[in-house]
């Protein structure tokens, strides 16, 4: 007998054929009658979705954060020590009236940087001229001002001309690149008192430090006989004068998006071995659709089959699909693990949004690089501020002795010169001696830089299977300054002038992809992102950890 | 008969109720006879023709007249076939394991005694899932294990080893039924 392997019993089954049940027909077209809406429907509803979830949660985490701000200006109004019953005209000055205050363009905010202002209880306070001044500034020991400090331009006659000098003062030395640093500046019984103010740049601005008004010389001395005046931080100069504000930042934000997908769908494959007759199976077929058969066999026979041809084009197409298009949006917070700190103040790690469009290249099954635009934000925030607005200030005038003395401008910090920021070293060195002030107040103060970037990335598929992929991607970007703000307590106070415009940094992230529909896919990329440069002289958070969510679609 | 396919295709294209009965009518029997080997029961593989034809009449206009339309079809249906099966993976995954009692035994021959269609059928439907499918690829669509890899997501070893054992099923079925005939 002829044997036969299993593929020749089987042989018979190539062409096997059967006439499906006629209710079929109507089933498909019933189908076909639907509107294919249904799935496209998903599809931008899962886009919308993407979108919506990416750019709701920066909202939801924004306004909670700014809701913590304002409970903190409640708290933070009243600055100096309540206890020091020798001051007179200490004044606290409520929410409402800072929220009142208009920045001026004109106004130049004023920060008095300091990092180490002890107080000596042996000075001796004075007042001099008309307007009884005691100063509160940084100076050295041997009381000299720093070649940073502020000169500011007063266009009041008695402030210009008359130089302010006290014997009590509180010293305040410029950190790092505004003022030079003097630790061992405070209230020095050597010393005498002066008036810390810079010529910020030679127009106008200014950064100083205080003067405070007294019409009476009120001493604020514990077991000194120094005195400050009664109205302490109080302004005698016009608003019209430019007092400049510097104060170091140093943060960064880290954000990146990187995504690569795409999976193919089923590799097309030619199939080969086309169907040749189905006469010797006419028996399984029912009667009624022997005619059809004929007239498919008919057909077929005029079919020229070139399988080799199409599966050459098959595998074409598969390959072809190597580009993709990606649309994403998230969040991304800064955050400042190099610890540094402004004006004595940690910088706080910040929440900021991004969103973008990306363009990848599939290089083969592993390999992908992308590229494309996004924006993104860089921001830090800093709780319990000091400042002090400087139009209801007295400050320093043009003639006092560190106005003589100062040589550098201070660097410009921000456009908006309405606020003087105190360290925490000076707040503190008040406090222990149990100096009040109704002007300084803390508040928040929220620094927001925000980039449009391109990022350049390498993507390696580290997992696919299925509908599911994971992508390793890395890379470096160049972004663009397109917005830079400062915020206190949620009202915008101008912008960070040592903000650069270009900033560099790497990336690194992960996408975790799934496919919803054909070439279309979802993803999530949680993404760490370092920016080298974003601020020229001062510190800022550097590193940036983000989580977008975004729509993926190949071709 | 050529021209008139063509015909047939492009009043499909057209979205033609007539013509896309046409297409039914003549290429039906061979299609659902191929969902038939691929699926397990019969009410799987109805679902899957309903759907797999309505996928054609939906991308017929992206057939460009070249090469064969009725291997056009094919592929069509195949692709629908084994994204149905993979859906049901949980039910039907294979581990890739070797088995030393099918993976490497050898092919026997067999007397080549007649045996109907619908047994046959019968006993490619009763293999497990992969089995069938990989059989199915392997024997009527003459396809390499590399390319059965590639379409089903698996290694080539592995498509060898499910070829291996399907056969190593089917064979034993057949000696079964002989032995039943000679006894």
């Amino acid at each position: 007998m002829k044997k036969q392997n299993i593929e020749d019993i089987f042989s018979s089954m190539e062409d096997f054929s059967s006439v499906p049940p006629p209710e079929l027909w109507s089933q498909i077209e019933e189908k076909l009658d639907k509107p294919k809406k249904k799935k496209r429907a998903i599809l931008w509803w899962s886009a919308a979705a993407c979108l919506l979830l990416g750019l709701s949660i920066p909202s939801v985490l924004h306004f909670n954060s700014t809701s913590g701000i304002k409970t903190l200006d409640n708290n933070n109004n009243v600055v100096l020590d309540k206890k020091n019953n020798d001051l007179n005209t200490n004044k606290t000055i409520p929410n409402q009236e800072i929220n009142a205050d208009k920045i001026s363009t004109e106004q130049k905010s004023v920060v008095v940087d300091d990092k180490s202002s002890s107080i000596n209880k042996s000075n001796e306070s004075s007042t001099s001229q008309e307007n009884q001044k005691t100063t509160v500034a940084h100076a050295d020991a041997e009381n000299k001002t720093n070649s940073d400090a502020i000169t500011p331009t007063s266009k009041t006659g008695k402030t210009s001309t008359n130089p302010i000098v006290t014997k009590n003062a509180v010293a305040t030395s410029a950190k790092e690149n505004n003022f030079k640093l003097n630790r061992s500046n405070g209230f020095n019984t050597a010393s005498k008192n002066q008036i810390l103010s810079n010529d910020i740049k030679a127009a106008n601005k200014a950064l100083a430090e205080k003067t405070f008004n007294s019409g009476k010389a009120n001493s604020f001395q514990s077991n000194s006989k120094n005195k400050l005046s009664n109205s302490i931080f109080e302004d005698q100069l016009n608003s019209k004068n430019t007092n400049n504000v510097a104060f170091n930042s140093s943060n960064s934000i880290l954000n990146e998006s990187a995504k690569q997908k795409n999976e193919n769908f089923l590799p097309s494959k030619e199939i080969a071995g086309n169907q040749t007759s189905n006469s010797k199976f006419k028996d399984v077929l029912n009667k009624q659709d022997s005619i059809q058969l004929a007239e498919l066999n008919n057909l077929e026979k005029g079919i020229v089959a070139t399988e080799s041809k199409e599966e050459k084009k098959n595998k074409t197409n598969s390959k072809a699909e190597k580009w993709a298009v990606e649309v994403f949006a998230g969040l991304a917070n800064s955050e400042n693990y190099k610890n540094d700190k402004t004006l004595g103040n940690a910088n706080e790690s910040k929440q900021g949004s991004t969103y973008g469009v990306k363009t990848k290249y599939k290089i083969n099954k592993k390999w992908a690089v992308g590229s494309g635009f996004k924006i993104n934000e860089l921001g830090q925030t800093i709780s319990k501020i000091a400042y002090t607005k400087t139009n209801s200030v007295a400050f320093m005038s043009s003639s006092d002795y560190f106005n003589q003395n100062a040589s550098n401008a201070t660097p410009q910090i921000s456009t908006n010169h309405n606020y003087v920021f105190v360290s925490a070293n000076t707040t503190n060195a008040l406090k222990q001696n149990n100096i009040q002030s109704s002007s300084i107040q803390t508040g928040n103060l929220d620094q927001n830089l925000r980039y449009i970037e391109m990022p350049m990335e390498v993507s390696y598929a580290v997992f696919s299977k299925n509908k599911a992929s994971i992508n390793l991607n890395t890379g470096g970007f160049v972004g663009k300054l397109i917005s830079n703000n400062m915020a206190l307590n949620g009202q915008s106070i101008g912008e960070n002038a040592n903000a650069n415009d270009f900033v560099y940094g790497s990336t690194l992230s992960s996408t975790l992809q799934y496919r919803v529909y054909k070439k279309t896919n979802v993803f999530v990329e949680p993404a760490m992102n370092y920016y080298m440069n974003p601020l020229n002289n001062q510190s800022f958070n550097q590193f940036q950890w983000g989580l977008n969510f975004g729509l993926n679609v190949s071709f | 008969m050529k021209d008139d396919l063509e015909k047939y295709i492009r009043l499909c294209i057209k979205n033609d109720r007539e013509g896309q009965l046409k297409i039914y009518q003549l290429f039906s029997p061979v299609l659902y006879g191929i969902c038939l080997k691929y699926m397990k029961n019969e009410d799987d593989a109805k679902d899957v023709f309903q759907e797999a034809f309505v996928i054609v009449f939906q991308k017929i206009s992206q057939y460009k007249f070249e090469g064969s339309f009725e291997g056009w079809l094919k592929r069509i249906f195949i692709n629908k076939l084994i994204e149905t099966l993979n859906k049901k993976k949980k039910e039907n995954f294979f581990l890739d394991v070797f088995d030393p009692d099918t993976d490497f035994v050898e092919e026997e021959e067999l007397d080549a005694i007649p045996i109907e269609q619908e047994k046959l059928l019968e006993y490619i439907r009763d293999l497990p899932d992969q089995y069938r499918t990989v059989f199915n690829l392997y024997v009527f669509e003459k396809m390499k294990h590399k390319e059965i890899a590639e379409l089903l997501k698996i290694s080539e070893g592995t498509s060898k080893s499910n070829l291996n054992r399907a056969k190593h099923i089917l064979q034993k079925r057949i000696l079964s039924i002989k032995n039943f005939k000679i006894a």
